[in-house]
């Protein structure tokens, strides 16, 4: 009879208590973030934002840990997509938009300052976008564009880098004899793959990501979530989405805005099993409103 | 399609089916000290409960942050649900042999030989039971779950004789009273056993058909049942 | 019977004549025959000019068309009467027919611009159009990009917008005096010296001069003053076609770092082209057939030599004055006094004009669907 042992398994994500992220209501009532022990690769501080008249950001912090995927959740509205397009400076398109107090620090350096190259953060910070933009060029100029554009024209290294993000992206095997057709000539979810192989293809340290998934069915849905689940071996991830289960899903943080306001930034499982926030609580059992 | 958070769900399943087979381990040990009026080999499966309560707690944390996290539906859904109500049903059991395990040290060594062989073999009973509700709920196969409900009528028959041959000896011989009264509660304690694994056999049948027999015809003990 | 049945719907979505329906039926007709009308007037105008141009364009013999109509200059014509038959001759084959054969006291009448062909007119027509076409296209897209790309939507801009509109209702002949006051009279030309009584400016540190002599009755002063007046369809047609690419392009290379003109030159000019060339089309059927800008700026009633004839230099040919296919038309319909010969050169000089301007706006269409094929998004 053998006798019995401490029984061992493991789980997809160990919780360790260093893991916890607490928050903290401030004297204002805003919930802002204690740093973890974990490097964090974006330093969100005391941001307020405002495109032209309308202020849309009130004094948000938080710090995005490196390695790791970190979805915004929140009504249309409440700001989350206004903070992740600040990330990479595409807020600068728009006119009359512009932080008017506080800074966002990337690698420790305030992104916004005069002497930062726009051109150099958005080569570090990349972005895909809710509706899927595969230029109308072939599969192979898309993924090459980016580097095209920084001066490589290498053949055989353009190659490599074609395989590579395509693999990358879980997309080689359904295109590689194909490179040369049109990318508009794939499903939403491919063509929504080969943005994200587009963007990988230039090597980014943070993808964003922008509902990317809100115009896929679930099937194409299901096969980026688990690209994304691989993908932040590699990069930091940041997912902006309205769909709380894929939140759930795929994030390993989370944070909760509502009219521009951070309310509750925590470990994705404190805030769908046990959110301190009630409000937080009515959004995620779909109460709200 | 795989998704990455199979995985979870493995774990869990495979986490059960180590619970259970603690549990059956503990039930043959406990017959085992029984049988040879091992108190150390008792004072091990005292010990043991702890490993079943962990697990149980383990099990339910995990059964909750897959409900929260992963939002199961159709056969997952019932596979958690399922699960966490088995965990209970195992720790149940686990508790009731712990107390036998107390009882035992009790229970002196000359035991009377004719019930002696009956309790083992009424365990016997109850530890197959155990083991092939546990092998329907991790494999999903209904047809040795029927057959777990209708031995337990096997088992409460047992014990009811188990029962009424144990008064008859207290009031033959009165000095057997406090070992008899042991003896009925071990008995007792198996039934209870018993009545656990065909739990676990209901409630995988309701994974398998989601449809609930319990305290159907089907599984309804007769109406004169014992104590 | 009953007379509710014979009446009565076959099923539930049955046909029924309402007040809807005939209004329709009376539009549909309305408009079909505005349609046909406009393309009747068309046709007939189109006709006209055909039959009566025929005459001069085509022949009965063999190649059937008349090529000398297209490769000589205008001549005079001589019509007499010789041995009893009526004779009409160019100038060219008069002068040798009188030299060999004795004409005496023969009545021979002469007809201005009667005889010959219109080969400057063509070879005219097309130096004017591919040139202005180019400097309006160069100009009216860099235009439009910095309106709709680069500059910030002010006021400003939306005013600047609105004037651009309305330098399309400007009336050709406008656009002809601006022509010949800037660039006939005062546009500048580089020469070692600087010139007496003209704004002279030294270009330093080279000893050369920018003399504000002008460029007089020239090519180049031609191209400038048609580019401009075609120049607000350019840029409203090209400012459409940009707009009109997705900003998801635009946003998809920017995210990938690229610079604003690296994404304008391509992700989106490419995709815009197809628009571009459409606006192109227009510009040139207005280009080749306004007569107006080209008589003060370009065009000489008869000149003796080709553009490319008799030059020191290269860039000489851009100083050359030209003659043209409408100014020819007008000329020969309003200058000189009208006749049975010279209403055939009219309608045959239309006639070539027409069959010109369709075939350049064809060789842009297919440029065009060429371009649409190869940038289709």
């Amino acid at each position: 009879m053998k006798l019995m042992s401490e029984p061992t398994s493991s789980t997809s994500e160990p919780v360790t208590r260093s893991d916890r992220v607490t928050t903290a209501a401030d004297p204002k009532g805003n919930a802002s973030a204690k740093p973890s022990p974990h490097r964090n690769l974006i330093e969100v501080d005391h941001v307020d934002f405002c495109y032209g008249s309308n202020h849309t950001l009130f004094d948000v912090t938080l710090g995005i840990p490196e390695k790791k995927v970190t979805a915004f959740i929140g009504p249309s509205g409440c700001g989350k997509s206004t903070l992740l397009r600040c990330f990479n400076r595409m807020n600068d398109l728009i006119d009359g938009a512009r932080i008017v107090k506080g800074e966002i620090r990337i690698h420790d350096v305030n992104i916004h300052r005069h002497e930062v190259d726009v051109i150099e953060l958005r080569k570090r910070v990349g972005m895909v976008f809710q509706k899927s933009n595969p230029f109308p060029k072939s599969i192979y100029e898309n993924i090459t564009y980016g580097l095209r554009i920084a001066g490589v024209n290498n053949k055989v290294r353009l190659d490599e880098v074609v395989e590579k993000s395509l693999r990358g992206a879980a997309l080689w095997d359904e295109v590689k004899d194909r490179l040369h057709t049109s990318g508009l000539g794939l499903s939403g979810g491919q063509q929504q793959r080969l943005c994200i192989a587009r963007t990988i293809a230039v090597e980014p340290d943070i993808i964003l990501m922008d509902e990317p998934c809100s115009a896929l069915d679930p099937i194409a849905t299901a096969k980026v979530e688990e690209l994304i689940h691989d993908l932040k071996r590699d990069y930091t991830i940041v997912i902006v989405t309205h769909n709380m289960q894929q939140a759930a899903r795929v994030s390993d943080r989370t944070a909760f805005f509502y009219l521009g306001r951070l309310i509750e930034y925590d470990v994705t499982r404190k805030i769908f099993m046990n959110p301190s926030n009630p409000q937080t609580e009515a959004y995620v059992s779909g109460r709200f409103g | 399609m795989k998704r990455f958070f199979d995985a979870e769900l493995e774990t869990l399943r495979s986490d059960l089916f180590h619970m259970g087979e603690c549990v059956i381990n503990q039930l043959r040990l406990v017959l085992k000290a029984f049988s040879e009026g091992d108190s150390h080999l008792a004072q091990v499966v005292v010990d043991g409960d702890n490993v079943i309560d962990d697990l149980e707690i383990r099990i339910d944390e995990e059964a909750i942050r897959y409900l929260s996290l992963r939002a199961p539906i159709a056969t997952e859904l019932r596979i958690l649900l399922m699960g966490m109500k088995a965990s209970h049903e195992f720790e149940r059991a686990g508790d009731e042999i712990t107390k036998i395990a107390r009882r035992i040290k009790n229970i002196s060594s000359d035991v009377p030989i004719k019930v002696g062989p009956d309790i083992v073999q009424m365990g016997e009973i109850a530890a197959s039971m155990l083991s092939d509700a546990l092998d329907c709920f991790i494999q999903g196969t209904e047809e040795k779950a029927l057959a777990v409900c209708h031995r337990d009528a096997e088992v409460d028959q047992m014990n009811r004789d188990l029962q009424d041959e144990l008064a008859e000896l207290m009031t033959r011989d009165p000095s057997m009273v406090s070992r008899c009264v042991d003896l009925m509660f071990v008995s007792k304690a198996i039934e209870r056993v018993a009545d656990h694994a065909t739990n676990i056999a209901e409630e995988t049948i309701f994974l398998i058909k989601a449809k609930d027999i319990r305290h159907t015809a089907e599984t309804r003990r007769p109406a004169a049942s014992g104590r | 019977m009953n007379a509710n049945v014979a009446t009565a719907p076959a099923h539930v979505f049955e046909k029924r004549r309402t007040v809807a329906r005939t209004r329709e039926a009376r539009a549909v007709w309305l408009f079909r025959a505005v349609t046909y009308s406009v393309l009747f007037c068309g046709l007939f105008v189109f006709g006209t000019i055909f039959v009566r141009g025929s005459a001069a364009v085509f022949q009965t013999s063999f190649p059937f068309i008349n090529v000398g109509f297209f490769t000589e200059a205008p001549e005079s014509l001589h019509v007499f009467e010789f041995d009893g038959a009526a004779m009409q001759m160019g100038d060219r084959e008069f002068r040798e027919f009188r030299e060999t054969h004795n004409l005496g006291t023969t009545r021979v009448e002469s007809y201005v611009y009667s005889a010959g062909g219109i080969f400057p007119n063509i070879i005219g027509t097309l130096l004017l159009v591919a040139g202005s076409m180019t400097i309006a296209l160069g100009l009216g897209v860099a235009a439009a990009i910095y309106l709709s790309e680069y500059s910030a939507q002010s006021r400003f801009i939306q005013s600047i917008r609105l004037s651009i509109l309305n330098l399309a209702g400007v009336p050709s002949v406008v656009f002809g005096l601006f022509g010949f006051g800037l660039f006939v009279l005062f546009a500048p030309v580089i020469g070692s010296e600087p010139v007496a009584n003209v704004l002279s400016l030294r270009m330093w540190p080279l000893s050369l001069y920018l003399n504000f002599t002008g460029w007089n009755v020239s090519l180049i002063a031609g191209w400038f003053t048609l580019a401009f007046m075609v120049l607000p369809v350019v840029i409203t047609a090209s400012e459409e076609a940009l707009r009109s690419v997705p900003k998801g392009f635009r946003e998809g290379s920017l995210a990938l770092g690229a610079t604003k003109w690296q994404s304008i030159r391509t992700n989106v000019l490419p995709y815009a082209l197809p628009g571009i060339l459409t606006s192109s089309i227009l510009g040139i059927a207005r280009v080749a057939g306004e007569t107006a800008p080209i008589m003060f700026t370009a065009a000489y009633v008869v000149r003796d030599k080709l553009p490319w004839e008799g030059l020191e230099h290269w860039y000489d040919i851009l100083f050359q004055g030209v003659m043209a296919l409408p100014y020819h038309i007008y000329v020969v319909s309003s200058k000189i006094p009208q006749n049975e010969y010279t209403e055939r050169v009219q309608y045959g000089t239309a006639f070539v004009f027409l069959a010109i301007v369709a075939l350049v706006a064809l060789s842009s269409v297919l440029l065009r669907n060429k371009l649409r094929g190869a940038y289709r998004w």
